[in-house]
């Protein structure tokens, strides 16, 4: 597959607090990475590292904490509490230096107090403004995209109109099409372009819907009322996955786990979305169903185009299946590179830790395999020196400070 | 491969009734477990493989039917024994752990009640069972040791002498066992303490805060509970040393409280948890080391000092040390008793074993007409039962009672006999009501088809056991016993009446210990913390006091291991431990797995479907496939040497590091084993499936003398057919990587 640069999505200093008593409980914490264009992007870590949180955050199935989304180059989230942390940081520390200028009352503090005041004023209006922008741009986004589809529409329809000329019942018939469609792009939103599987194929289908409801139900909720256009989309889309049109009146409990799987996909594309999240799809699923699954998801990123998040804990069929792979621990990205070149040179510890833990069929081999242990505490000190997200060579970021970083790059020659 | 077989699974079949038909979910599989091995059982889901485990547990649905087959585990068939007798192995000789471990452990007990509850209600129960067997073989012997003298009178031993011995024998036994209780007592108090003191200082060494003086007090209690003399003998001054420092510190702490109290009391709080004061830990310290030097001594061997207080009631051994003590004893026990005791004793047992011989003889000669009986068919329940009932008879008369090492097969007998006939005129009974039914709905269902009409149900078959069948599992139940007494009659000339002698003594004594070894809370707990840290659970002591909610996956799956593990089972049937888990965790309980399994040469029955996972745990495999053993052998030979095309289809199907080309996933679903397949069951979703396989079933085939494979391209006449291209690169891969393993 050719490289292709156009970045999809940006996911942006992307943070998810959940509240716990009265502490958060960071499940993401300041995680940054791109997917390109027609990619597969896999996502590995052990469970409760926040790789399905991360999932969960991008399609907006959680109010984001802080940080940024971004969608085709639009902004589709945006978390405010960075900008009012720096809003209560700039307060305290404000009252502080003033109340330190009080005590020592030094010629011309009252000057020195109004300064600190301004600036502490004038940080807050940015942060406000920033927090004013956040929300309105979530709200804004929708709008915006189906403003676009409207002209888009309305382009197409000029020329159309303008094909059809005099004959009135085509130009009646174009008319009735071209308000119908209007409608449905008034509904449409911007999120609907990314799409989801989830883990568990039964948990994830409602059993008192028949398969067509399940499968249409996205196309309902966007506004299309036009039986037969549902019906033979629902018929493509199942034969698209694998299934036969008879299928449709089935009802879930009267498939088997890799038929209810492929219900579970056949659901998130007939959106027609140019990404999709794939969470565990393949992990409550049996051995030979495993492979079907995983060749169907394959087929459709080629015919289809799609880009795909893989998120999974089986390193070795997300090393089949990705492109880049990032890797994830305790709510942070510690390490994100070619799937090549993450396999080849591991450098975070625990991605070492990792890879030495994957079982292979071969019992000469694994009986002598020996599993490195990570321990955070151990292998790393930020005491001092606090570490970031860094590029190591090309496509190759670690988490890392200055002299892990340096020990890296040595070890990469 | 000389290696001793723990369990042994022949020839099982196993169904289950439903609305549908029958089920046939396990149909003619056999396999052999070695000691201290892993067999890996592999398939997908409905192949039959949890069914396997737990017909081998006893824990099958109520809906199944035994077909036949035989599960055998130290000469006793699993599925033909009654509940009682598979109760005592079920958790004890035999433990399970499954897949889900959240669901395995009860929600709302603390972890730590969990793990010691069946340590502790097997203790009370083994102690009741002592008592009860020790009266009870002493009765058998000493009545048979009369009859032996009452057939000759010869030997030098009269009725009263008889009536002597016993009573001294039980006399001095009772006297051990004051002496050892107490003796005991004074060492479960000791126990008890460590425990206490290892709490108080684990706390004060985290910084927190403890009841120091209730704890203090305690401490003094259990310390004041160790009076035994024997076990103090050299440690009297010692302890009253511990006591006077532990008063002492006592009185300082009861300060401390009492100004922190005045203090507190203004602020309202409370004040009687506090931290421990640097003394009170260094007095600790050393009575817990005194303690441990206490119970790492020389036990005395109560059961010759028994005899040594019992004649002389006023002598006291503890002055002398466990050595010297224990030599006296046993010279004076067996001067005084213990040499006439056996001598008369071998007469007995002698008698005893010859009568058996004889009724063994007989037996045989009745099993043989119960064959007889029950090949000729055509019998009414009455004669059925009769003849079971005299069978039994004869075999129950030909085991002997001074054998304490229980015959299995014999004592079970009666009632997995007794079971099959019931079986066999319940299916007389139901037979023809089922054929009759089969037949209205065929006749039915074609009926409607030859007016052109569509049909859109099936006919459910019969569910149906052929009576002759039946028959045969019967005699392979009569046949099994008579093997055994014909090999025991076989072996008759080599009997050791000196050696069975010294069993009886020890297996008396050894019950004897069973009614005195009691299990008290404070050591059940201690245990359990010695078991948590065994399986890898940091801080166990903090742990032992949480729920299970507390605990992550992984860490739950430890504490079911080590409740499987803390009745010391021989086997351990594994299914599907890991799947709920993720990579690393998945790591770290597989590697716990093998470590225990090399530590307590465990037997381990290993379910998964993952094949990264059993290449790293087997040493030999099964592949199931719809109710069928595939293919069998070494780990190495079916990695690298695979043979059927269901085994290759799985290998295939799944990514490794190196795969870049499409996947073969195995088209299609397994077959409805309500209509199982006639030929291969493979068949259908196997391209290289030969015209033969939707035919006839394939034999197995013998690849090597550990390697089987069930498939007809293995017969001599068979096209012969490329492995798959992904199946040979990656053996070739792993062939390379095996040979340069320094690499990795």
């Amino acid at each position: 597959m050719e490289k292709n640069n156009e970045v999809l999505l940006k996911v942006d200093h992307l943070c998810q607090y959940f509240r716990l008593g009265h502490k958060d409980m960071k499940a993401v914490d300041d995680v940054s990475f791109e997917i390109h264009k027609g990619e597969s992007f896999g996502l590995v870590g052990e469970s409760g590292c926040g790789k399905t949180t991360t999932g969960r955050s991008i399609i907006k199935l959680y109010d984001i904490t802080s940080g940024n989304i971004y969608f085709k180059g639009q902004r589709i989230g945006a978390g405010t509490r960075s900008y009012k942390d720096a809003i209560t940081a700039a307060r305290a520390d404000a009252a502080k230096k003033i109340k330190l200028l009080n005590t020592e009352k030094k010629a011309g503090y009252q000057e020195e107090i109004k300064k600190v005041q301004e600036e502490r004023d004038a940080v807050i209006a940015q942060n406000r403004a920033l927090i004013r922008d956040a929300k309105s741009d979530s709200k804004e986004v929708d709008k915006q995209y189906q403003e676009s589809l409207l002209k888009d529409l309305e382009t197409e329809y000029a020329e159309k109109f303008k094909a059809a000329g005099a004959d009135s019942v085509k130009l009646a018939a174009l008319k009735k099409e071209y308000r119908t469609r209007c409608r449905v792009a008034k509904k449409s939103k911007l999120i609907t372009q990314i799409q989801m599987i989830f883990q568990d194929p039964i948990a994830s289908l409602d059993p008192r819907m028949t398969v067509r409801d399940i499968i249409a139900e996205g196309l309902v909720i966007n506004g299309i009322t036009d039986k037969d256009y549902i019906n033979e989309k629902v018929y493509e889309i199942l034969e698209t996955v694998g299934l036969v049109r008879e299928h449709a009146d089935r009802y879930p409990h009267e498939f088997s786990g890799g038929q209810r799987q492929r219900i579970g996909i056949a659901r998130a594309i007939v959106m027609q979305p140019e990404m999709i999240i794939a969470d565990e799809p393949i992990s409550a699923l049996d051995v030979s169903i495993q492979a079907q699954v995983i060749n169907l998801l394959n087929e459709l990123r080629e015919s289809l185009g799609l880009t795909i998040m893989f998120i999974a804990h089986d390193l070795s069929v997300v090393k089949y299946f990705s492109d880049r792979i990032g890797v994830m621990y305790f709510g942070k990205m510690v390490e994100l590179a070619d799937s090549d070149e993450l396999f080849k040179n591991p450098l975070h510890p625990y991605t070492k830790s990792l890879l030495s833990a994957i079982p292979l069929p071969d019992p000469v081999y694994e009986k002598q395999r020996t599993r490195i242990h990570y321990n955070p505490i151990a292998e790393h000190d930020y005491s001092v020196d606090k570490p970031s997200f860094r590029e190591i060579t090309p496509g190759h970021f670690v988490q890392c400070n200055d002299a892990e970083e340096e020990k890296y790059r040595k070890q990469i020659k | 491969m000389n290696k001793e077989i723990k369990l042994s699974v022949n020839n099982l079949k196993v169904s289950f009734r439903t609305d549908g038909g029958k089920v046939q979910a396990v149909r003619d599989i056999s396999f052999d477990l070695y000691k201290g091995e892993t067999l890996a059982i592999v398939g997908e889901s409905g192949s039959g493989k949890s069914v396997t485990s737990k017909a081998i547990m006893g824990i099958s649905a109520g809906n199944s039917i035994y077909e036949g087959g035989e599960i055998l585990y130290d000469g006793q068939d699993l599925i033909r024994i009654p509940e009682e007798e598979m109760h005592k192995l079920r958790g004890d000789k035999i433990a399970m752990i499954f897949q889900d471990p959240l669901s395995a452990l009860n929600p709302i007990m603390r972890i730590g009640k969990q793990i010691t509850e069946a340590m502790l209600l097997k203790n009370k129960a083994n102690r009741k069972e002592g008592r009860e067997t020790f009266n009870k073989t002493l009765a058998e012997l000493s009545d048979m040791m009369k009859k032996a003298l009452a057939e000759n009178p010869s030997a030098g031993f009269s009725a009263a002498d008889v009536d002597k011995y016993i009573k001294t024998f039980d006399g001095f036994n009772i006297q051990a066992i004051k002496l050892e209780n107490s003796y005991n007592e004074s060492r479960t108090a000791t126990e008890e303490m460590m425990a206490v003191i290892e709490d108080v200082l684990f706390l004060s060494e985290n910084k927190q805060k403890v009841d120091v003086v209730a704890k203090l007090s305690l401490i003094k209690r259990k310390l004041k509970d160790i009076n035994d003399k024997y076990f103090t003998s050299n440690y009297g001054e010692t302890l009253k040393a511990h006591a006077v420092s532990l008063d002492s510190c006592m009185r300082a702490e009861r300060k401390k409280v009492g100004v922190m109290e005045s203090a507190k009391k203004l602020a309202g709080g409370n004040a009687s948890k506090n931290e421990t004061s640097t003394e009170t830990v260094a007095a600790l310290e050393e009575l817990k080391k005194t303690a441990k030097e206490m119970l790492e001594q020389t036990p005395y061997n109560f059961f010759r000092i028994g005899y040594y207080v019992y004649k002389n009631p006023n002598a006291d051994l503890s002055k002398m040390s466990a050595d010297e003590a224990n030599e006296m004893a046993l010279q004076f026990l067996n001067e005084n008793f213990m040499n006439s005791f056996i001598a008369l004793e071998k007469i007995a047992v002698q008698y005893s074993f010859k009568n058996t011989l004889a009724n063994k003889k007989d037996a045989i000669a009745a099993l043989e007409n119960a064959i007889n009986f029950f090949k000729a068919g055509n019998f009414s329940e009455k004669d059925a039962d009769a003849a079971c009932k005299s069978v039994n008879k004869s075999v129950l008369a030909a085991i002997d009672p001074l054998a304490v090492i229980k015959d299995n097969i014999a004592y079970t007998f009666g009632g997995a006999l007794e079971r099959e006939v019931e079986k066999y005129f319940f299916i007389l009974k139901n037979n023809p009501k089922e054929e009759e039914r089969f037949k209205r709905q065929t006749a039915k269902r074609e009926a409607l088809l030859a007016k052109g009409k569509t049909v859109d149900w099936e006919v459910i078959p019969m569910s149906i056991i052929e009576p002759e069948v039946q028959i045969e599992t019967m005699v392979s139940v009569l046949n099994r016993v008579m093997d055994k007494f014909n090999a025991d009659v076989a072996a008759a000339e080599s009997f050791d009446a000196e050696k069975r002698c010294l069993e009886i003594i020890d297996f008396l004594k050894e019950k004897a210990a069973q009614v005195v070894y009691k299990l008290t809370k404070y050591i059940a707990k201690e245990r359990a913390i010695k078991l948590m840290e065994e399986v890898g659970i940091p801080e166990a002591r903090m742990r032992y006091r949480q729920y299970p909610f507390e605990f992550s996956g992984g860490m739950r799956q430890r504490i079911v291991i080590a409740i499987a593990l803390s009745a010391n089972p021989d086997i351990l049937i594994c299914d599907e431990p890991t799947t709920a888990l993720d990579v690393t965790i998945q790591a770290q309980i597989l590697e716990l797995i093998n470590r225990l399994k090399k530590e307590r040469n465990l037997s381990i029955i290993f379910i998964t479907h993952d094949l990264g996972v059993v290449a790293n745990m087997a040493d030999r495999i099964a592949v199931m496939y719809a109710g069928k053993i595939v293919e069998y052998g070494t780990a190495e030979e079916v990695f690298y040497n695979p043979q059927h095309p269901y085994t290759w289809a799985l290998l295939s199907s799944m990514p490794d590091l190196d795969t870049n080309e499409k996947l073969d996933a195995i088209p299609g679903t397994p077959p409805n084993m309500i209509y199982p397949p006639v030929g291969d069951a493979f068949a259908e979703r196997n391209k290289y499936a030969l015209e033969i396989d939707f035919e006839m079933q394939p034999p197995m085939y013998e690849v090597s003398p550990t390697h089987f494979a069930a498939t007809w391209l293995l017969h001599p006449n068979a096209p012969k057919v490329e492995l798959p291209k992904i199946i040979t690169e990656r053996i070739k891969r792993m062939k390379e990587r095996g040979g340069n393993h320094g690499e990795e």
